[in-house]
């Protein structure tokens, strides 16, 4: 109760109509419920200390240690005065007005599940327009683009992301969500692929000193398109990350590859639900973590295929390292099958570095730790190389072999 | 092109051992409560240790909650309205098989466990078990010459109470959860075995449970102790006959394996799996379990689920000694309205431990098949290994199949491996396997009896024999 009765003093009971809709479902659940499968392995001193920070619209400075080399790519900051309506030739880019806004948004509410949602319903609640941004993309040859969202110390944020794909639009996005020393950030990103449509998406979410995160991504696939998600996590103190993917009539394409990195006592969750609706569906996923110090590394994933998603192909693997003693990991991988005509398999492995691998490079005179570093690059590589747009300027391989 | 319901129809078979023994018997008065539980004791002639174990489950259980974590969705159960003894009326002290009522070795020979002395089934030691009561074990002087102590547990409470009071809940213990909870409070009989040091049994040994009565509910309670560097092989098997109503089974079986001790535990389960709307059935809700506390102990489950309309059973291995080792190997086979949640837990606790879990769940109709495991690494476990493989196979477009694996790892030093698929009796294998002159059902029968072949390995000779029979029997017969 306390997180409700702290919105309403925050906003002094200005609030819109959406944040009145979700305020009303969370006084019904106003915590998640820990006995259930999505929140049982959460730490809740961790996540109480997320929900401790007082809540702030404000953000500050617009700092990131990633740069803007590149000219061609559009770069948007979720936040005060972040606009957009760009018509070129062959594409438009527009903000959704907040009447359509506020309609998709009610529509999204009526089907979220309580607890399962229960993220998405917090940063709803946090959430007036300020931080919200909607989008409209169509057309072709879109250039990058690249939206962050970042939190301010010593408090709580929450940021909004909508977008909608139209038809036969291509793109390549990096969301970027950066966290701030002492802070907690509850993003939340709504996506909606139309039919033909095709997304890169990439999702990296970089912490600081006891940063904590609740990002939770909802997708809905349409007739022929697909999605591709790259993410990685890493230097939070507490993070979750939730997909949430639709395959609304089956007959699309979805590709995930995401990496959770944890050290000292952080805890780094992943929760993932593909819910095949139709026939013909794909998936590939891969989920990698590693674990090191004392930190706690979850992963949960649920392929869910009903009787009408006949011929569905997908496979989930989840691959864990596993570094220090006092370090642990969790994982979940499961399928819940209906339709008889299908290909489903999942695997999942918990192991440290490969000790012949790494007695090999050193008959070949290389020195332990820098074989180490071989070894975990190509770990991260895969994962990496997946993630548009950042791949080839960001570093992101030295920035992870720097911090381990 | 194959017709589809053509493999429905053969996945459809009447249960064979729905039939009711017409016996006198004895019972008591409906419901549960402190005077019943006293009542089972005093009819048992316990000694207090145990009135007191059960009293401490009964007050445990009244504050615990039915789980539904697992999603199983069945009416609720009305425990006030389950009989929680009853035993076939008969002399009080059997000396030997020829006092045994004939009806009841009528039964259990028309089930095909033979007890009389001329039909005993070669080598394998029997202890049949009749709704509440244990009715006779076969080979009891052979196996006492060995030193093996196998009886029913009332008989083991009254001749070894020190074993029963040193074990008994030591693995499963009355708080461990809501059933076992119920059963540590009221269980009527079962098995006892105890291996001593250094003994290979010389046979495999047997309990055969037969759920009679239909008001009643039968809570057998089995405990198995092998000794340093002993063996043992035990099978179980049970049947029910058809009523309209819901048993309710509730068991607790415990192993305990010393250093270099190997149990091998296999089970038949062919309970009354209720008609084709689900109406009647047994309830399965099991809660077995071993603790390999010795060093290089080994303790191996082997189950093929046939019946029941609902199974809630996860056969455990504790691993506690160094370089013990625990398997798994089951085959679930749920049609028309069943389900199944079933899988197991090996929890590593010792170092250099092994655990290996191969499930195979077939389901059809409208079924529901659940694998749900957990593989635990705990902090001390390092150097260990698991590898767990569940594949599922799915008949008709209305059944699921349902993987839940619960992997977790604290020993950076371990290795954990686990891997899923579906599959289904496709089109092109049956087409292959006809055009090869093979009859339809037998091609059927042949890919489900490859699906599962490396469970059917691991059970013992007499076992595979029943389980490739029992599936078959499922498989085949109503292709007209």
């Amino acid at each position: 109760m306390e997180i409700i009765e702290k919105i309403k003093n925050q906003f002094n009971d200005n609030l819109t109509e959406i944040q009145k809709i979700c305020l009303d479902k969370l006084q019904e659940i106003p915590l998640p419920n820990p006995k259930s499968e999505q929140w049982r392995l959460s730490n809740r001193s961790k996540f109480s200390n997320f929900l401790n920070y007082s809540v702030n619209e404000k953000n500050p400075k617009f700092d990131t240690p990633f740069p803007n080399t590149s000219q061609g790519t559009i770069r948007l900051v979720i936040g005060d005065n972040c606009q957009i309506n760009l018509i070129e030739e062959n594409y438009s880019i527009k903000q959704l007005s907040e009447d359509k806004l506020v309609k998709y948004i009610k529509e999204q509410i009526s089907c979220f599940e309580q607890n399962e949602n229960w993220s998405d319903l917090l940063n709803l609640s946090l959430n007036s327009t300020k931080n919200t941004l909607g989008l409209k993309i169509n057309g072709s040859e879109i250039p990058p683009i690249e939206i962050f969202s970042h939190a301010s110390s010593n408090s709580l944020n929450a940021k909004t992301l909508i977008i909608f794909l139209e038809k036969n639009c291509d793109i390549d996005l990096l969301q970027v969500n950066l966290g701030k020393e002492n802070s907690s950030l509850s993003q939340s990103t709504f996506f909606c692929l139309e039919e033909n449509s095709s997304v890169n998406h990439g999702v990296v979410s970089y912490g600081e000193n006891k940063s904590n995160l609740l990002n939770s991504l909802n997708v809905i696939q349409q007739n022929n398109s697909e999605y591709n998600l790259g993410s990685l996590h890493f230097k939070f103190n507490y993070a979750r990350f939730e997909i949430r993917i639709k395959q609304s009539a089956g007959n699309a394409k979805t590709n995930i590859k995401g990496m959770q990195i944890t050290k000292k006592d952080e805890q780094i969750s992943t929760f993932t639900k593909i819910d095949f609706n139709g026939p013909n569906g794909f998936l590939d996923q891969i989920n990698k973590s590693l674990a090191d110090d004392k930190s706690h590394a979850i992963f949960e994933g649920s392929i869910i295929v009903p009787k009408i998603a006949q011929k569905t192909d997908a496979s989930q693997l989840s691959r864990n390292l596993l570094l220090s003693n006092l370090a642990q990991i969790d994982t979940k991988p499961q399928l819940e099958i209906i339709a008889d005509d299908v290909k489903c398999k999942h695997g999942a492995t918990i192991s440290q570095l490969n000790e012949e691998e790494l007695f090999y490079m050193r008959t070949r005179g290389i020195t332990l730790t820098e074989a180490s570093k071989l070894q975990l690059s190509s770990y991260f590589q895969e994962i990496i190389s997946f993630i548009p747009i950042s791949k080839d300027r960001w570093d992101l391989l030295d920035k992870l072999l720097k911090e381990n | 092109m194959v017709n589809e319901n053509l493999v429905k129809d053969v996945v459809k078979e009447p249960y064979k051992y729905g039939f009711v023994t017409d016996i006198e018997t004895e019972k008591i008065e409906k419901g549960i409560n402190e005077n019943i539980i006293r009542l089972i004791s005093q009819k048992k002639e316990e000694p207090k240790f145990l009135l007191d174990f059960r009293l401490k489950a009964f007050k445990k259980w009244q504050k615990m909650k039915e789980p539904d974590w697992a999603g199983l969705g069945y009416k609720k159960i009305d425990y006030q309205d389950i009989i929680y003894y009853s035993a076939p009326k008969q002399k009080e002290k059997i000396s030997s098989l020829d006092e045994v009522d004939p009806k009841l070795l009528e039964t259990f020979d028309k089930l095909g466990i033979p007890l009389t002395e001329q039909k005993k089934l070669t080598n394998v030691a029997v202890d049949a078990v009749f709704d509440s009561v244990s009715i006779a074990t076969t080979f009891r002087e052979e196996l006492a010459e060995h030193g093996v102590i196998f009886c029913s547990i009332s008989e083991a409470v009254k001749n070894h109470a020190d074993l029963i009071e040193k074990y008994l809940g030591t693995v499963v213990p009355a708080s461990d959860n809501y059933f076992a909870a119920l059963n540590s409070a009221v269980f009527s009989d079962g098995s006892f075995v105890y291996i001593p040091k250094g003994v290979t049994c010389p046979m495999d040994l047997s309990s055969y449970f037969r759920i009679n009565s239909g008001d009643s509910g039968q809570f057998e309670r089995t405990l198995i102790i092998a000794e340093e560097s002993s063996s043992v092989s035990y099978l179980e098997g049970c049947t029910a006959p058809m009523f309209d109503t819901n048993t309710l089974h509730a068991a607790v079986v415990e192993l305990i394996a010393l250093d270099d001790a190997s149990i091998k535990y296999s089970t038949v389960q062919n309970w009354y799996a209720g008609d084709e709307e689900g109406i009647g059935g047994i309830f399965n809700f099991v809660t077995k379990r071993g603790k390999c506390l010795g060093k290089r102990s080994k303790i191996s489950w082997s189950q093929v689920e046939t019946g029941s309309a609902i199974t809630w059973k996860y056969p455990s291995c504790l691993l506690l000694g160094e370089e013990s080792v625990g398997e798994f190997y089951s085959v679930a086979l749920t049609n028309n309205l069943q389900q199944a949640d079933t899988g197991t837990k090996m929890i590593h606790i010792g170092p250099k431990t092994k655990s290996t879990i191969v499930s195979k769940g077939i389901s059809a109709g409208n079924s529901k098949n659940s694998y749900r495991g957990l593989v635990k690494m705990g902090a001390k476990a390092k150097g260990s290994r698991n590898y767990s493989q569940c594949d599922s196979m799915l008949i008709g477009d209305q059944a699921s199949a349902n993987t839940f694996p619960y992997i977790k790892s604290q020993q950076p030093n371990s290795e954990i491996e686990h891997e899923a698929s579906t599959c289904r009796i496709s089109e092109d294998q049956l087409f292959y396997l006809q055009s090869r002159g093979i009859e339809f059902e037998e091609a059927v029968s042949m890919m489900v009896s490859g699906f599962c072949r490396d469970v059917f390995n691991q059970l013992p000779m007499e076992f595979a024999a029943e389980a490739d029979k029992l599936l078959a029997l499922k498989l085949e017969g109503s292709v007209g």
